[in-house]
């Protein structure tokens, strides 16, 4: 497609190309100059606020080791969208996996879909025009433990910690927006583009998949600093979210050989999404100083209370007694920062989401909470266990979301997402289909 | 080109004009519609007669017998729904549901059939609902009078197939038809019976250039029938709270996929 530009380099390291500021006129390649990205190697992160300027000609690579969409910057719109599977041989599901990853190509490499009969549908839903740009869109599959746990051949394929996501104590969960067999993650530029996706979907496999929920969230967008540096974005209870994720380039991501996991799924990663609602009234009417309190962090900067801009780190030796940052604060449980706790990073991808009101008259929005890890349990079970019973659930209440994996991503053009799996289950099968 | 349907077809070409541009398709189109014409006779007539039983049932209050009536009366409405529904207003005022009116079931202006599905269902009662089975008789038989001297649009016709299905995959899979005497199968059935009615007439004419899409189509309306079929109970059907969770997503898929489907059956006919 010749009107769009080569694409961009995959995330590396994360830290080396992301957005530096540099006016991303469509198409150019963002590789900062060596020494700027050294300068700013200590604070970018795939949280960092989109900075408005890209462009809807911006494309992710598909094909990797590793699927896109999860050290991929989190551009300002991202979106969970939750299926049944029908597929019940690995003939069908085969068939699931390759039409999904020649749409998934398609729709985030950017195409021109054919003129057809008008007598005919469109084959587009033409939201983004004759031309589908890729607008950075980067698509994610993921697989829920109910796909294996209903089909005998898939269930000795689990991943090892794989579940079913249950009950923490603060938790209300909705049957209707929690779980599904398959999640795609949709992100990119403008919310258009995520829906023009998914309808994408939905029409080319209606026989193959069922749409169980959805949750749309977005990203506030913030230009860039004369110098460069680019901050975190606020969620709704106006703090910076993402300030102390880890380097995405961190084995903390990725599922290598020496995880304890079936080997086709090596190259993968476990996602946890929670969609928190917020009660953004009472947050709204409570102290500054409780707020800072409970969070541990400065409400303007984002900065610890031992430090002065949101990537200083909290120093929790010199103070053992919960002094300058109480013990409980939201970000003390999550991370208590010592030698133990390394084991319990986790990379979120959050998006703010705004869903409407209740029936009690208070706004339905909150955190579409998404984090990637090589190991569940150890990552987002333990450190929400950590945070049963903090301050900050007086305004949360968890209401959905699920557990999933994301298998490692197609190769190659004719490789498909999903791959290593069905060849798997084919070599446990006596007779395949 | 069949001689015998040549004068008709002639007149057709004229009464759609503009429409017939793909003229061989829709001069084919004839016997179909002429076939359908007789499909929606008798269902009219059958609608009329059960229509009657049913409402002298709830005037003379007789709750049971006006409940066993129910289901089984809607069902020939439900197969023809895509001709009712080019008359808006009797449509609404036969079959419109609680929450097309801003204060649902208390609604004074909530009329038709879904009216005293509530007041027998959930009023276990014909209290005030003789005025209600009154209007939805007189209405049934305005519809049956305008039908009876309608020519029948062929792009209606041929798009009621995906029609059905859209009216099932966006509103009644999820059970909210009939919510109060959870009888959707039986509407279920009359849905998908009045898709494929359409479907099987205009088969033969894309039979042969069409193949896979014929056998594709085929093949969902057999999962249909074959997963309905689970649910037969005497005359008529379960009640969908007995319809499992696997095989209400394998209604949704197929219901889907017939409504992508369908979608190009008019063009498949060369009609626009
Ligand atoms: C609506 C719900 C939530 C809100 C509003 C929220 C807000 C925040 C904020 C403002 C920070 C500080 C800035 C930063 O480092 O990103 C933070 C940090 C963090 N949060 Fe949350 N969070 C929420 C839910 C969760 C959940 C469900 C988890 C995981 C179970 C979690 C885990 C973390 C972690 C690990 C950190 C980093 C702590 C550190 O390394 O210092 N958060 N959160």
């Amino acid at each position: 497609m010749s009107r769009h530009p080569a694409p961009k380099q995959p995330v590396d390291n994360t830290r080396r190309r992301l957005l530096l500021g540099a006016g991303a006129a469509a198409g150019s390649v963002l590789v900062p100059g060596a020494a700027q990205a050294e300068a700013a190697a200590a604070r970018h992160h795939v949280t960092d606020a989109p900075t408005g300027d890209a462009s809807f000609a911006d494309r992710w690579p598909f094909y990797g080791e590793h699927q896109q969409g999860v050290t991929t910057p989190r551009p300002a719109s991202g979106m969970i969208a939750s299926f049944d599977v029908l597929a019940q041989t690995p003939g069908d599901l085969e068939a699931l996996f390759r039409g999904l990853t020649e749409r998934l190509v398609f729709l985030t490499q950017g195409w021109t879909p054919p003129e057809l009969d008008p007598k005919l549908p469109p084959p587009d839903s033409g939201i983004l025009g004759p031309v589908v740009a890729p607008d950075n869109l980067t698509a994610t599959v993921s697989l829920g433990s109910s796909l294996f746990d209903d089909r005998d051949w898939l269930k000795p394929l689990k991943p090892k910690k794989l579940q079913r996501m249950t009950k923490f104590p603060n938790d209300a969960l909705d049957a209707g927006i929690c779980h599904g067999d398959l999640v795609l993650q949709f992100c990119a530029n403008r919310p258009d583009t995520t829906i023009h996706a998914l309808r994408d979907v939905l029409k080319s496999m209606p026989d193959k998949l069922l749409l169980r929920w959805k949750q749309e969230g977005t990203v506030p967008v913030i230009p860039p600093n004369p110098d460069g540096r680019v901050e975190s974005a606020r969620n709704l209870l106006g703090f910076r979210d993402g300030s102390a994720n880890p380097d995405s380039g961190d084995s903390i991501v990725w599922v290598g050989e020496a995880h304890d996991e079936p080997a086709w799924a090596v190259g993968g990663t476990y996602q946890a999404v929670r969609i928190v609602r917020n009660f953004v009234e009472r947050w709204d009417r409570t102290p500054l100083g409780e707020q800072e309190r409970i969070m541990g962090r400065r409400k303007p900067s984002g900065a610890p209370f031992n430090g002065h801009t949101e990537f200083d780190e909290p120093d929790y030796t010199k103070d053992p007694d919960g002094k300058v940052t109480a013990h409980d604060a939201h970000i003390r449980l999550a991370n208590p920062r010592t030698a133990e706790s390394r084991k319990n990073l986790i990379l979120r991808r959050p998006f703010n989401y705004s869903n409407g009101v209740t029936k009690s008259g208070q706004l339905e929005q909150g955190l579409l909470f998404i984090c990637y890890q090589a190991d569940l349990e150890a990552g987002f079970i333990t450190v929400q266990r950590r945070l049963n019973g903090e301050p900050l659930e007086e305004y949360l209440k968890p209401i959905g979301g699920g557990y999933f994996y994301v298998p490692p991503g197609a190769l190659s053009p004719g490789d498909y997402v999903g791959r290593t799996l069905i060849e798997a289950a084919r070599e446990g099968k006596a007779s395949p289909t | 080109m069949k001689a015998k349907h040549l004068l008709a077809a002639a007149a057709l070409a004229v009464l759609f004009g503009g429409q017939a541009r793909a003229e061989d398709a829709t001069l084919d189109l004839v016997g179909p519609i002429a076939d359908y014409k007789i499909y929606v006779s008798e269902n009219l007539q059958k609608l009329v007669s059960d229509t009657q039983a049913f409402t002298d049932a709830v005037k003379a209050g007789d709750v049971e017998k006006a409940k066993s009536l129910f289901a089984p009366t809607r069902m020939s409405y439900e197969a023809i729904e895509p001709i009712a529904e080019l008359f808006g207003d009797l449509d609404a005022s036969i079959d419109s549901r609680a929450d097309d009116y801003e204060a649902a079931e208390k609604d004074p202006a909530f009329p038709g059939f879904h009216r005293l599905e509530y007041g027998l269902w959930e009023q276990n009662s014909t209290e005030g609902l003789a005025p209600i089975a009154d209007k939805l008789m007189a209405d049934v038989n305005e519809l049956n009078g305008l039908i009876t001297n309608l020519t029948l649009p062929p792009e209606k016709v041929v798009g009621g197939a995906a029609a059905l299905m859209e009216e099932v995959a966006a509103t009644k899979i999820s059970g909210e038809e009939d919510r109060y005497s959870h009888t959707d199968l039986w509407d279920f059935k009359a849905n998908f019976d009045g898709s494929q009615k359409i479907f099987e007439l205009v088969r033969p004419l894309i039979e042969q250039k069409e193949g896979d899409f014929v056998k594709k189509v085929a093949d969902n309306f057999a999962t249909v029938d074959t997963t309905l079929a689970k649910y037969k109970d005497g005359e008529g059907y379960q009640l969908y709270d007995k319809l499992s969770e696997e095989d209400r997503k394998v209604l949704a898929t197929a219901v889907n996929t017939l409504a992508e489907d369908l979608s190009t059956l008019r063009a498949k006919l060369g009609l626009s």
